[in-house]
C-alpha cells in the first residue's frame, strides 16, 4: 500500500494520542503499570520465574507489577545518584546516609513518606514505631527503613573450633579474646588471628557504641559517634546533653579510650595479630581468605547472615567452626548498649517520576509472610524449603539482596545452617528492650552550610587517620600530623556548625 | 627548491581539483566521525555550565542557580593542591617518558625478529598487558609486593633468599612513583610498540639496502635509520601524551593504592583527590569545575607542546 501525507498525518496523529494517554495512564489509577526499583547486586538464578510468580499475584492484588533494575555494588552509589540527576523513571531505590541520601534529600529528589505507613495495614504491623521515629530526619520520613533486627552491634566472628582447642569455649571479655588472639599467632602457622579490611578501618577505634579494640568502651557502650553525612569526620555529642541542653560535640579522637584503641591496634600491627595490608584489601578478599582458612576471626555484624561463612568454610577446613564474641564486658544481656535504630538501608520513593502509592502499596505487599519469602528466598521447594516455623533451608544459589527493598525484622526465617552462637545474638539483637536509646537518636548532620570543609576534612579522614586505625605508624607522630591537618581543613568551622545543629535538635526534643 | 615546488603545486591542484561529487563523498565518509565528536564531545560541553553553578538535583542542569567561580574554589584552595597537581604531572611525565622508551626499544627489537610466527607471537605477549584489567593488576601487585596478609609477596621472598630485610611496600610512599611506572611500562610499553611498529614498516627497504651496501651493521641501522625516521610518530605521541598530563591515570592509581593514606603524599593525583572528596558529598558543580580546570590546563599544555615542537622540529610537526 502506498502510504500518502495523509495517511502519515493520521499515524502521527495517533502516535501523539497513545503517547499522551500512556502519559496519562498514572493518573487513571495509582496502582496500574510497573513499579521500578533500583536495586543493589546482581540478579539472582532463577529471577524471572520468581519475578513472572510475583507478578502474577502483584497484579492480580494490586493491579501492577514489579521490575527490579539491579546494578553492580560497585557502581551502585555513583549510578544510582546519576539516575536520579538525570530524571529517570523508576519508584524506589536503596539509599542511605552511607550512599548519598542526605545529598538527595536536601536537594528534593526524595518524595516525603510522612504518615505514609499508617496508611497500609501490613507495612504498618511489620514496622515499629520506635524505627520510625529514629529514622524521621525533622520529624519527616524520607524512607522505609529496612531491618532485620532492632540493634545492630559489629562484633567479632571466630574460628570456635580454634577457641575450644586452645581452651577459650568462652570469651565474654576483652582480655580472654585477646588471650586467644595471641595463642593463635603462637600456636598456629599460617593462620592471622584478626583480619581487617579496608574502608571500615575506623570501626577498629571509634565507639559505635563499641570500637572493636577500644577496651573503655567494652566496658561503656553508652558512646554513639555520628558523622557527616554518614562518612568523613565522625564526633560525638556530650553524653549529658539531654540534661544540659547544650550539645557540645567533640571529634573522635577526644572520647575516652580512643587513643589507648590506636595504641593498642598499633600493638597488634607490630605483633601480627592483624593483618598488615588492612589498607588495601577490600572486604570481599577479606572473606574470601578467611573462607579457605587463613584468618581465626573477622568483623561481624548481628544481621543473622555470619553463619553463611560456614559452608564455604567448611570446604577448607572440614573441621572449622564459628562462633560470635560481643564486644561488652560481661555475658550477653548484662548491659544495654546505646543504639541509634537509624536504619543502614532505607527504600526512598523518587520525587520525580516516582508512584508513591505503588511504591508503598509494593512495600505492603512485601510485608505479608507467602510474599516476602517468594521474592526474597525464591520458590518454595526448588530454591528453598522450610525448617520448623520459622527457619528455611536453601536448596538453590537464589540470591535476592532482601537487605534493599523488603527487610522485615518479624517475617525473616532463619537459615539452617545457622550456628547456636548466632542465634543466641541474633535473637537478643531482635529485641528493642535490649537497647539504649542515644540521646541524638534521629540527629541527621546537614553539611550544606560546611560543604567544601566536610569534603576536605574526608580527605584528612582518608590520608591521616586510616593508617591509624589499622595501627600503621607510630600513634603520637600520625595524631599530630591527623589534627593539624584537620585544623587546616577548617574542623572549627565544621564543630562551631555541629553545635549549633546539636543544640537545635535538642532545643526541637524538648 | 625547484623540485619541491612543482610537487606542491601538483598536491595542490589536486586538492582543489575535487569533483563537487567527490566532495560529497569525503563528506560522506566523513559524517560517522563528525557526528561522533558532535555527540560525544562538543554536545556534552553544554554541560560544562554546571562548573559555574550550585548544582542541585531537583532543578537540574539549567534550572540550578548561578555561583560564579566558588566551585573552583575547593579544589584550589585547599592545602593539598601543589602536592596533587605536582604528583599529577610527575607521575604522568614519568608514565609517557617510560612507556615510550620502552615502546621505542621494544619495536625495534622486534623489528630485528627475522621469523614471522615467532615474531607475532612475542608482539602478542607483549601486548596482552594492555587488556589486563586494572584490578586484576592490583591483586597480581598485592601477591608480588605483600601476600596474604601483607607479611610477606614475592618480592621480599626474594629478598630474603638474599638476607635482605623485608619492605612494608604498602607503607613506604617514596617507592611508589617507580613501582607505578614499573606497571605502567609493563601496560603500555607493547603497546606503544605496536605504534612504532606500525611507523617502522613505512619506511623504505631502499634506504635499508644502501645503507647495507655502505657496510652499515643493524645496530647501526636502527640508531641511524629507524630512529630518527621514528622521531615524528614519537613527537605526536609525546604531544598526545602531553595534552592528557593533567589527567591522572585514575584507573590504575584508584585501583592500586585505593584509600591508603600512607601513599598518598607520592601518588594522589587530581582524579582520586576529586573522587575521594565527592564520593562523601556528591557535589557534581565542583566534579565538572575541576574537570573544566583540567581540560583547559591540558590545552595550554597541547598547545605549548606543539609550539616548542614547531620551533625546533618544524618538519615533524603535527600542525
Amino acid at each position: 500500500m502506498r502510504l500518502t501525507r495523509r495517511h502519515f498525518m493520521a499515524l502521527s496523529g495517533a502516535a501523539g494520542m497513545a503517547t499522551a494517554f500512556s502519559g496519562l495512564s498514572p493518573a487513571f489509577g495509582a496502582s496500574s503499570g510497573t513499579s521500578v526499583a533500583l536495586l543493589p547486586s546482581q540478579a539472582p538464578t532463577n529471577w524471572k520465574a520468581v519475578l513472572d510468580l510475583a507478578n502474577a499475584k502483584l497484579m492480580a492484588e494490586h493491579g501492577f507489577t514489579f521490575d527490579a533494575q539491579f546494578i553492580n555494588w560497585s557502581n551502585y552509589g555513583q549510578q544510582s545518584l546519576l539516575k536520579f540527576t538525570a530524571g529517570a523513571q523508576f519508584d524506589t531505590a536503596l539509599q542511605a546516609l552511607w550512599l548519598n541520601m542526605a545529598q538527595l534529600q536536601q536537594s528534593g529528589a526524595l518524595a516525603d513518606l510522612t504518615g505514609q505507613i499508617d496508611k497500609w495495614p501490613n507495612l504498618k504491623k511489620q514496622i515499629a514505631p520506635k524505627l520510625i521515629e529514629a529514622n524521621s530526619w525533622g520529624g519527616k520520613l524520607w524512607g522505609i527503613p529496612q531491618v532485620n533486627s532492632a540493634g545492630r552491634i559489629q562484633h567479632f566472628g571466630i574460628r570456635q573450633d580454634l577457641a575450644e582447642k586452645y581452651g577459650f569455649a568462652e570469651i565474654n571479655d576483652f582480655q580472654t579474646l585477646e588471650k586467644f588472639f595471641y595463642a593463635i599467632k603462637e600456636k598456629e602457622s599460617g593462620v592471622t588471628p584478626f583480619a581487617l579490611a579496608s574502608q571500615t578501618g575506623w570501626q577498629t577505634a571509634v565507639a559505635t557504641p563499641t570500637g572493636m579494640f577500644n577496651e573503655h568502651s567494652w566496658e561503656n557502650p553508652y558512646t554513639m559517634q555520628y558523622s557527616l553525612a554518614g562518612s568523613g569526620l565522625r564526633f560525638y555529642f556530650d553524653k549529658d546533653a539531654a540534661t544540659t541542653g547544650s550539645s557540645r560535640p567533640i571529634p573522635w579522637w577526644d572520647d575516652a579510650g580512643t587513643v589507648e584503641a590506636l595504641r593498642k591496634i598499633r600493638q597488634y600491627y607490630n605483633d601480627g595479630i592483624i593483618n598488615a595490608d588492612a589498607l588495601n584489601v577490600d572486604q570481599a578478599t577479606i572473606e574470601s581468605q578467611f573462607g579457605a582458612g587463613r584468618f581465626a576471626g573477622l568483623w561481624s555484624m548481628t544481621d543473622g547472615l555470619q553463619s553463611n561463612r560456614l559452608a564455604g568454610l567448611q570446604r577448607a577446613v572440614p573441621t572449622a567452626a564459628l562462633g560470635q564474641v560481643l564486644p561488652f564486658g560481661g555475658a550477653l544481656g548484662s548491659v544495654k548498649p546505646v543504639q541509634t535504630f537509624q536504619a543502614d538501608n532505607m527504600i526512598v520513593v523518587n520525587a520525580n517520576g516516582g508512584d508513591v502509592d505503588r511504591a508503598m502499596a509494593l512495600q505492603d505487599w512485601f510485608s505479608v509472610q507467602e510474599n516476602h519469602d517468594l521474592v526474597g528466598l525464591g520458590i518454595e521447594g526448588t530454591d528453598w524449603k522450610a525448617v520448623g516455623d520459622r527457619g528455611f533451608e536453601q536448596l538453590s544459589t537464589y540470591s535476592f539482596p532482601s537487605y534493599a527493598i523488603l527487610w522485615r525484622a518479624g517475617l525473616e526465617r532463619l537459615t539452617s545452617s545457622m550456628t547456636e552462637s548466632e542465634k543466641k545474638v541474633f535473637g537478643w539483637a531482635q529485641n528493642y528492650d535490649n537497647f539504649t536509646s542515644d540521646t541524638f537518636a534521629s540527629f541527621i548532620a546537614d553539611v550544606t552550610p560546611v560543604k567544601e570543609a566536610a569534603a576536605q576534612m574526608n580527605n584528612v579522614m582518608t590520608q591521616y587517620a586510616n593508617p591509624l586505625f589499622y595501627g600503621v605508624g607510630d600513634v603520637d607522630a600520625g595524631l599530630d600530623k591527623l589534627k593539624k591537618a584537620a585544623d587546616a581543613a577548617g574542623l572549627d568551622v565544621i564543630m562551631t556548625e555541629l553545635t549549633k545543629q546539636g543544640d537545635a535538635y535538642l532545643k526541637a526534643r524538648t | 627548491m625547484t623540485v619541491t615546488k612543482p610537487r606542491a603545486g601538483r598536491t595542490g591542484a589536486r586538492r582543489h581539483g575535487l569533483s563537487s561529487r567527490d566532495s560529497l563523498v569525503l563528506l560522506l565518509l566523513a559524517l560517522p566521525g563528525i557526528a561522533w565528536f558532535l555527540v560525544f564531545a562538543y554536545g556534552p560541553m553544554v554541560g560544562l555550565v554546571v562548573a559555574f553553578k550550585a548544582f542541585n538535583i531537583r532543578d537540574g542542569i539549567f534550572g540550578s542557580p548561578w555561583n560564579g567561580l566558588a566551585n573552583f574554589r575547593y579544589f584550589l584552595m585547599s592545602g593539598d593542591a601543589a602536592t596533587v597537581v605536582f604528583n599529577t604531572v610527575f607521575l604522568n611525565a614519568l608514565f609517557l617518558g617510560a612507556s615510550l622508551l620502552a615502546g621505542l626499544v621494544l619495536a625495534l627489537m622486534l623489528n630485528e625478529i627475522r621469523g614471522g610466527p615467532y615474531r607475532r607471537f612475542m608482539q602478542s605477549v607483549i601486548f596482552f598487558p594492555y587488556f589486563v584489567s586494572p584490578i586484576v593488576i592490583s591483586i597480581m601487585l598485592q601477591v608480588i609486593l605483600s601476600g596474604v596478609g601483607g607479611r610477606g609477596g614475592l618480592v621480599n621472598n626474594l629478598l630474603s633468599v638474599v638476607d635482605l630485610p623485608q619492605v612494608s611496600w604498602y607503607t613506604e610512599p617514596g617507592a611508589w612513583p617507580w613501582i607505578l611506572t614499573i606497571v605502567k611500562v609493563w601496560q603500555l610499553g607493547g603497546y606503544t610498540s605496536v605504534i612504532f611498529l606500525a611507523a617502522i614498516t613505512s619506511i623504505s627497504e631502499e634506504v635499508y639496502e644502501a645503507a647495507e651496501i655502505d657496510g652499515a651493521s643493524r645496530w647501526r641501522m636502527a640508531l641511524s635509520i629507524t630512529v630518527p625516521l621514528l622521531l615524528p610518530t614519537f613527537a605526536v605521541l609525546v604531544v598526545l601524551g602531553v595534552g592528557r598530563m593533567f589527567f591522572g591515570d585514575f584507573a590504575t592509581i584508584y585501583a592500586i593504592v585505593q584509600d591508603n593514606g600512607v601513599l598518598f603524599p607520592t601518588t594522589d593525583v587530581i582524579d582520586t583527590y576529586v573522587f575521594r572528596s565527592l564520593r562523601m558529598i556528591g557535589d557534581f558543580g565542583t566534579t565538572a569545575a575541576i574537570g573544566l580546570f583540567q581540560s583547559v590546563v591540558g590545552f595550554v599544555f597541547v598547545a605549548a607542546a606543539v609550539l616548542v615542537q614547531r620551533r625546533f622540529q618544524k618538519e615533524s610537526s603535527i600542525l
